[in-house]
């Protein structure tokens, strides 16, 4: 069975839709909560907004609709307890019981999570909306709640930035997997290898050669269904711009600065990234930036091009193969290594997600006046990493590659420099120099701190299906 | 010992140290105590940890009971791990997050020991993926070992499994697993009798009743924890 069209419509392809809402539901009425799934996939779009498929047809839907359930969420419904019993351990405990496996400690605990982050057990579904406007965003959530089978709990909100930019001031969404058998619209060539279907599907093959995911049972309940670690994950953006300042000011004073940025080459970093007067001061915190991403501000990758932006380089297709500048700790690199060395050479290509986000909060325009008596509004992203087990693709770059940076020995024992749980007193990060040598950059703070989230389980439309015929 | 006990205290005092006692608190009080208070068996591996020094160089004591109990069973256990040999040593390269492993056959028991880098899940996924069919072979010659292979099938479940035979490490301070007791029963307060020191042999037998094998402690370094990975690099072994 390859029938992608089984499929919800925000797991293979992205929408492109600049609003998007975050519905946080908790089943109210089990019996009016199936009814509420089996009218979400009956093709009659009056009432309860229709799940978006993979294929749309010709034309693409004005807003798109897709729904995430957690296990708590199957229970409510009904679910057969021997099919709960089939999926991941760590899907049934839960993100807030995988905390250290993924960093949430300190501020990122989930005891100092806010509502309704703070009750886990009563997430039951989340619920996205994805519009071109604002105001479809409360026409659609008020035709999903009507009927009470559904109890909002909250809403989280994001809204895209224009040229795909996050807040860090990065230029985001340009890599995503490309899949064995799905056409590719819009990506270029990457230069890697095409990832199986089940690196995010189940019940397709894997990436690891005859291994097999679990597929919740029935079939019609687990296949083409995939997991989803939803994550409301705050940055620290005015600290993040301190830090490059203070990085660049401690790199204008080493003895080796002429090898971080070789004289004169601000001029075309500044011409690049549309900073006009840049100083030399300036264009270091643009190299610290770049360093710490694995691509400058631009997009450009480091792996291409480490010492200057380069606008006219494909930014997808690049390998951190041979001498590579682009550092081992650097944020890209940890989260994909691609055909780079690592340490757990089996792992390789084995870990990919799909990603899905959308900043929330406004844009930081550091040029702009600053009350330092008034908070700032927080800033963050709301992020969905999608992949077939948590377990081996999440949690496993969570845990051993952006925590524990295992996967290559000049990294291990520091944190992702940017998403990372740092402490000043212990962080540091390895800045490459042209000669081979490098500056070891310290004092990093957390920069990201998680605010929420939940391990879902998209269903497919066959699944939703499945679910909406319970008979309790 | 106070200078005012009488006879009976002595008595009392006196009568768990002999060995009569004991065997009869054993096949009767024991057992009373552990209907009157069931004790959650402790899960195994590593206590989790978001420290780096905590998370290279953790202890896998998996004990797994071969189904055919007999110097047969014995030999065939032996047969299996020299048969894979060569699989096992390119496993461990490919892996490369384990610094030693050893099989050990103790009883009717074939053990591995081995210490590895990392979350426990991804290393015995990434052998799974590497020296799978080892796996099956020595699995399959123990108890239960049949509803989990071929593993490659059913990595969940076999990673489950194999996590249920990991030991449950005591922690370094052994009192501490009271704590652990608490967390598992999802008693986030700490109860005050618990930290009563004179109730804590009968916790302790009923803990090791739940948990038969332990290991006392998770390891005692010579020197701080390092990957094998950082290891192969300082010596210049390539990694």
């Amino acid at each position: 069975m390859n029938d992608i069209a089984d499929v919800q419509g925000n797991i293979l392809r992205g929408y492109r839709k600049p609003y998007v809402r975050y519905l946080i539901l908790e089943v109210a009425d089990p019996g009016a909560a199936r009814r509420w799934l089996a009218a979400s996939v009956s093709g009659h779009g009056d009432g309860v907004p229709q799940i978006t498929p993979y294929n749309w047809g010709k034309d693409k839907p004005d807003t798109c609709f897709n729904i995430g359930l957690t296990y708590e969420g199957l229970r409510a419904l009904g679910t057969p307890s021997a099919s709960l019993a089939m999926f991941p351990n760590e899907f049934i405990e839960g993100m807030t019981a995988r905390a250290l496996k993924l960093g949430d400690v300190g501020p990122s605990a989930p005891d100092n999570w806010p509502k309704p982050f703070d009750e886990p057990k009563r997430i039951h579904l989340i619920a996205t909306i994805y519009a071109d406007k604002k105001q479809q965003l409360d026409q659609v959530q008020e035709r999903a709640l009507a009927g009470g089978a559904l109890k909002k709990l909250d809403t989280r909100e994001g809204c895209s930035f224009e040229d795909d930019a996050v807040h860090f001031g990065y230029r985001d969404n340009i890599m995503q997997p490309r899949f064995e058998g799905i056409h590719d619209r819009e990506r270029h060539d990457d230069g890697q290898p095409r990832a199986p279907l089940g690196t995010v599907l189940l019940g397709h093959k894997t990436n690891l050669e005859d291994l097999m995911w679990r597929v919740p049972q029935p079939a019609a309940l687990g296949h083409n269904g995939t997991f989803n670690a939803f994550r409301v994950l705050k940055q620290d953006v005015v600290g993040f711009e301190d830090y490059l300042d203070q990085a660049a000011s401690d790199l204008l004073k080493h003895k080796q600065v002429d090898d971080v940025l070789a004289p004169g080459a601000e001029a075309k970093i500044g011409e690049v990234l549309k900073l006009k007067g840049l100083t030399r001061h300036g264009a270091l915190r643009e190299v610290v930036a770049a360093n710490l991403c694995g691509r400058w501000r631009d997009g450009t990758p480091l792996a291409l091009s480490a010492d200057t932006p380069d606008p006219k380089l494909v930014k997808e297709k690049f390998d951190y193969t041979g001498e590579s500048r682009c550092p081992y700790g650097a944020h890209i690199r940890r989260c994909n290594p691609r055909g780079g060395q690592i340490v757990q050479r089996v792992a390789n290509n084995s870990r990919r997600l799909v990603r899905r986000g959308v900043p929330y909060g406004p844009l930081y325009v550091r040029t702009q006046p600053r009350d330092p008596g008034k908070a700032e509004p927080e800033r963050g992203l709301l992020g969905n990493f999608i992949g077939a087990s948590l377990g081996a693709q999440f949690e496993a770059m969570s845990c051993d590659w952006l925590n524990l940076g295992l996967q290559d020995p000049r990294i291990t024992e520091s944190n992702d420099p940017i998403t990372g749980s740092n402490d000043p007193s212990a962080s540091w990060f390895d800045l490459p120099l042209k000669s081979g040598n490098t500056i070891r950059l310290r004092g990093l703070p957390r920069f990201v701190s998680t605010r929420g989230g939940a391990y879902t389980f998209l269903p497919s439309l066959s699944a939703i299906r499945f679910l909406g015929s319970l008979t309790t | 010992m106070p200078a005012d006990e009488g006879l009976l205290d002595r008595i009392v005092n006196w009568l768990p140290t002999t060995l009569g006692f004991k065997r009869v608190a054993s096949w009767i009080l024991v057992p009373y105590w552990a209907h009157k208070t069931p004790v959650k068996p402790l899960p195994g591996g590593p206590h989790a940890s978001f420290q780096h020094g905590d998370n290279v160089q953790c202890m896998m004591n998996l004990i797994m009971p071969l189904k055919v109990k007999s110097p047969i069973g014995r030999a065939e256990a032996a047969l299996a791990i020299a048969q894979n040999k060569d699989a096992i040593y390119a496993g461990l390269n490919n892996v490369g997050t384990v610094h030693f492993a050893r099989f050990v056959i103790v009883g009717d028991n074939i053990c591995m020991f081995s210490v590895y880098d990392g979350d426990f899940t991804n290393y015995i996924r990434d052998f799974i993926a590497t020296i799978g069919q080892v796996f099956n072979a020595v699995v399959s010659l123990v108890e239960g070992g049949d509803d989990v292979i071929p593993c490659e099938e059913n990595v969940e479940a076999f990673i489950q499994w194999v996590h249920e035979r990991d030991l449950y490490q005591v922690p370094d301070t052994p009192t501490d697993f009271l704590r652990d007791q608490e967390a598992l029963n999802g008693d986030r307060a700490v109860s005050p009798v618990n930290d009563d020191l004179t109730l804590l042999p009968r916790k302790l037998v009923l803990q090791l009743r739940a948990n038969p094998n332990v290991s006392l402690g998770s390891g005692y370094r010579a020197y701080p924890g390092y990957s094998a990975a950082q290891v192969r690099e300082r010596l210049g072994l390539g990694w």
